[in-house]
């Protein structure tokens, strides 16, 4: 069965999906790095004596507890919202499935707010070690709620064999910690701790940054020396990290990092070896750049806008990061299991075979009636008749969840200039599906029956040929 | 038996003495002695004064990646063939053209506000007219990069960008015939206006612009940093500054880090596309206008034109124009104030006259052409 599919014109799901998703990384890393910094740096500045630090701390402490509380938690919620509109088959997989690994990650999320707001509160209320330990009770929690995350994000890369091999029999559940421990889940684990990190040192330089260097330079200068440590453990080890993953990662998958070397033409993967681009020199100019605007001379005229200016360069390292382990997945949504479009590997032939429209609930009966009735007039020999509304439910159906018609991965862009012959190329093509297409390491299988995708090549056609639609002039 | 190193081998000692030996050829002491001397004003509006390095990092991002654009673009009729190959074909050519691209924009808008930012700090008064001149010459020498650039690809939009920008001075009485005979090379853009937009692109206009930065950079070494009015009323004792080197230059190349870092995201996420091939024959599709930087331009022509038909418009407007240019130009013959922290105020409201009429223009010209 397919659902009507969300219609997000000119951003697509699929970027809006990212554009939630990246904002929650970003935070939620901070979260889990920033749980290591804060008790740290606190037993840190009490082994020095030092009560303006903690001073400072508590100030860090409340800007910590707002931004990850309220922002962390509110983008949470807006993946869960925006992936189950954008791909509703996944989302359902997943929650069938992981029920009990989200269950988990609710109490430790639970416990890991309670503390944090219980660390804010109690500055001073109660002693220091037991304050200090509160600290390491967030710290842990939220670093565990990484953990079962991590399980959960690796495994629509990797299932790895045992999941695959029982998937579809309703006996997942006993391959449930293969599925947990892919072969993807430790690299990225310490890749995602390592980012966490150093997340934890780029907000540490924003709270520093805020201090007035002229009233305590030597605080100042401390704070920002100590926080730009934090870079440090993940611009050395993440190239490390990167490849690890990398190594697990599929061949087919990881060939298409090189799929941008040669050209930058429309329609193809060629994204994610730009993004591999970003993401190499974003890491290193967030580090260098702390390292050039925070020097020992710099440190007590460090600004906000500085650090702001750092911040942006770790949100484009985050962003690149995370687009290209989504798009490493591609064709898949669920690797080797579940196509990008919601087609499970397994059902292709029965669509190929029964149709892609006939079992969803968003036609009236006496449409699908006619469509058959069509559909064997035709197969007897009557001419065909163009279709093009039973097109635009295979559109929505199976191309919506990342495609749009004028924005994001621009239909009309890609099928610009192209007659209903020139359509009907590229839809058989995806249709055929053979071992040698051009389009198999990137997309999904187009299903349906030969009657189907006709009407998907009539609705392509009528919109590629129609004008553009412009916006009307005062 | 243990092995005692010579102290010249010392890696401290043996940098020294490389220095020494090319102090002692070059005479670059006198160099250093300034630029470790050399102090940065520090205040509220001191993040302006990053704007002229991050013009001179992106005419330096420019310079590079022209060159290796050069290694593969073919001027004449392969033009476009050559283009297409660097976009299609040639292992990442795509970025390299990109990043020219994108960092030639980014390199006039930062020009523009650099412009902006040394109007409204006054750092045009007197001893730094000069200074002033010759950032407006890099100004104009810019765009006309950006324009004789343009063309190279060859392709659809291109052509007919190159053929409307050529049609507007040529309406001027006694223009046709120079802008046909230097600029076009004929009555039509073709494969000799392509050469010769290459031959201003790459060898003309590099060999105006560089002794003209060279003049620019030596008169802002001579003058340092401008103060803005509200920094020069305070005593000298409450004024901050900080070393050129190392603390600035630090900044300066952590600033040019980040720039780097916006023109890959750019580069990677909207790459420059190349279009049909440019056919003469063709009609010229709909929405053609010129770039953003000459949009404010090009609308405030049209608007005149509106109230003025024919070529009197036209005529009226590129006066209007020069005549603009000449003040703006000449505004340090008139507010010549010397005194520390006089303001200028009617200075400002003719600068924020003019940066809102280029604003709106140019968003008027898009919403009329989009």
């Amino acid at each position: 069965m397919n659902y009507p599919v969300w219609d997000v014109t000119f951003l697509g799901s699929g970027l809006m999906i990212a554009l939630i998703a990246i904002f929650h990384v970003f935070i939620s890393h901070f979260a889990v790095g920033g749980g290591f910094y804060l008790p740290m740096t606190e037993a840190l500045a009490l082994r020095k004596g030092r009560k303006d630090w903690m001073e400072q701390l508590k100030k860090h402490s409340k800007f910590f507890l707002i931004l990850t509380g309220v922002f962390g938690a509110v983008t949470g919620v807006g993946i869960w919202f925006v992936i189950g509109l954008a791909n509703p088959e996944a989302t359902s997989t997943l929650i069938h499935f992981w029920v009990f690994a989200w269950g988990i990650e609710w109490v430790v999320f639970l416990v890991e707010l309670s503390s944090i707001a219980a660390y804010y509160y109690l500055w001073g209320r109660v002693s220091d070690a037991l304050h200090i330990k509160i600290g390491w009770v967030y710290a842990i929690t939220a670093w565990l709620s990484l953990f079962a995350i991590n399980g959960i994000l690796t495994f629509m890369l990797t299932p790895g064999q045992p999941w695959l091999a029982v998937a579809g029999s309703g006996h997942e559940t006993f391959a449930f910690w293969s599925a947990f421990f892919n072969p993807t889940f430790w690299p990225s684990l310490l890749v995602r701790t390592l980012i966490c990190l150093s997340m934890a040192g780029v907000f540490a330089l924003v709270s520093a940054s805020r201090i007035d260097g002229e009233k305590h330079p030597e605080l100042k200068t401390e704070t920002i020396l100590w926080a730009r440590k934090w870079l440090l453990p993940s611009f050395l080890l993440l190239p490390v990290g990167l490849f690890w993953y990398l190594s697990q990662v599929p061949e087919g998958h990881r060939a298409l990092l090189s799929l941008g070397a040669a050209t930058v033409g429309q329609g193809l993967f060629t994204i994610l070896t730009r993004l591999t681009i970003v993401l190499a020199l974003a890491s290193f100019g967030t580090v260098a750049s702390v390292y050039l605007l925070t020097s020992q001379r710099n440190a007590v005229g460090f600004r906000l806008g500085a650090a702001l200016g750092i911040a942006s360069l770790a949100y484009m390292t985050i962003g690149a990061t995370e687009m290209l382990r989504e798009m490493l997945r591609k064709p898949y949504v669920i690797g080797q299991h579940m196509y990008s479009n919601g087609v499970r590997k397994s059902e292709v032939a029965g669509f190929n075979q029964n149709g892609y429209l006939t079992k969803t609930l968003w036609v009236r009966p006496e449409e699908r009636a006619r469509w058959a009735a069509e559909d064997q007039a035709a197969a007897s020999g009557a001419p065909r008749i163009v279709n093009p509304a039973r097109g635009e439910l295979m559109f929505r159906g199976q191309c919506m969840a990342c495609h749009t018609w004028d924005g994001y991965r621009g239909m009309r862009t890609f099928l610009k200039g192209r007659d209903r012959q020139g359509v009907s190329n590229i839809v058989n093509v995806l249709h055929a599906y053979r071992a040698d297409s051009p389009y198999r390491p990137f997309m999904p299988p187009l299903v349906g029956t030969q009657a189907e995708v006709e009407s998907l090549i009539d609705y392509l056609t009528s919109q590629v040929s129609a004008p553009k639609p412009q916006p009307s002039k005062p | 038996m243990e092995r005692r190193w010579s102290p010249v081998f010392n890696p401290s000692n043996l940098l020294k003495a490389i220095w020494q030996w090319v102090d002692a050829r070059l005479d670059l002491s006198p160099i250093v002695k300034h630029a470790s001397e050399k102090q940065v004003p520090e205040h509220r509006h001191s993040s302006w004064y990053y704007w002229g390095g991050i013009c001179l990092f992106l005419f330096v991002v420019q310079v590079l990646t022209g060159v290796l654009l050069m290694v593969y673009y073919r001027s004449g009729p392969d033009a476009y063939d050559s283009v297409r190959e660097i976009t299609y074909q040639i292992r990442f050519g795509w970025l390299i053209r990109s990043v020219h691209a994108w960092s030639a924009n980014l390199m006039i808008f930062a020009v523009f506000v650099h412009m902006f930012s040394v109007f409204f700090m006054k750092a045009y008064r007197q001893p730094r007219e000069f200074g002033w001149w010759s950032g407006l010459g890099l100004l104009g020498l810019c765009m006309v990069f950006g324009f004789s650039g343009y063309l190279l690809p060859m392709d659809e939009l291109a052509f007919f960008a190159t053929r409307v920008g050529l049609a507007i001075p040529e309406t001027l009485p006694g223009m046709s015939g120079i802008i046909s005979a230097v600029l076009r090379g004929g009555p039509e853009v073709a494969s000799a206006t392509l050469q010769r937009f290459f031959a201003l692109h790459v060898v003309v206009l590099p060999a105006l612009f560089a002794p003209l930065l060279g003049i620019h950079l030596w008169l802002v070494q001579k003058h340092g940093n401008a103060l803005p009015p509200s920094e020069e009323a305070k005593p000298e004792a409450e004024r901050k500054s900080v070393p050129f080197f190392p603390n600035f230059a630090m900044r300066d190349m952590a600033v040019w880090l980040i720039v780097l870092n916006v023109i890959a995201v750019l580069a990677a996420l909207f790459p420059w596309q190349l279009d049909a091939a440019a056919d003469p024959l063709k009609p010229a599709p709909p929405g053609i206008h010129p770039e953003w930087y000459f949009m404010s331009q090009f609308e405030a022509l049209k608007l005149l034109g509106r109230v003025i038909p024919g070529t009197l418009g036209e005529f009226a407007g590129v006066g209007l124009f020069t005549l603009a240019l000449l003040m703006w130009a000449a505004v340090p013959l008139f507010d010549t104030r010397t005194a520390p922290g006089q303001r200028g105020r009617n200075t400002t409201l003719f600068g924020l006259l003019v940066l809102i009429a280029v604003i709106a223009l140019t968003v008027i010209g898009y919403i009329e052409v989009l």
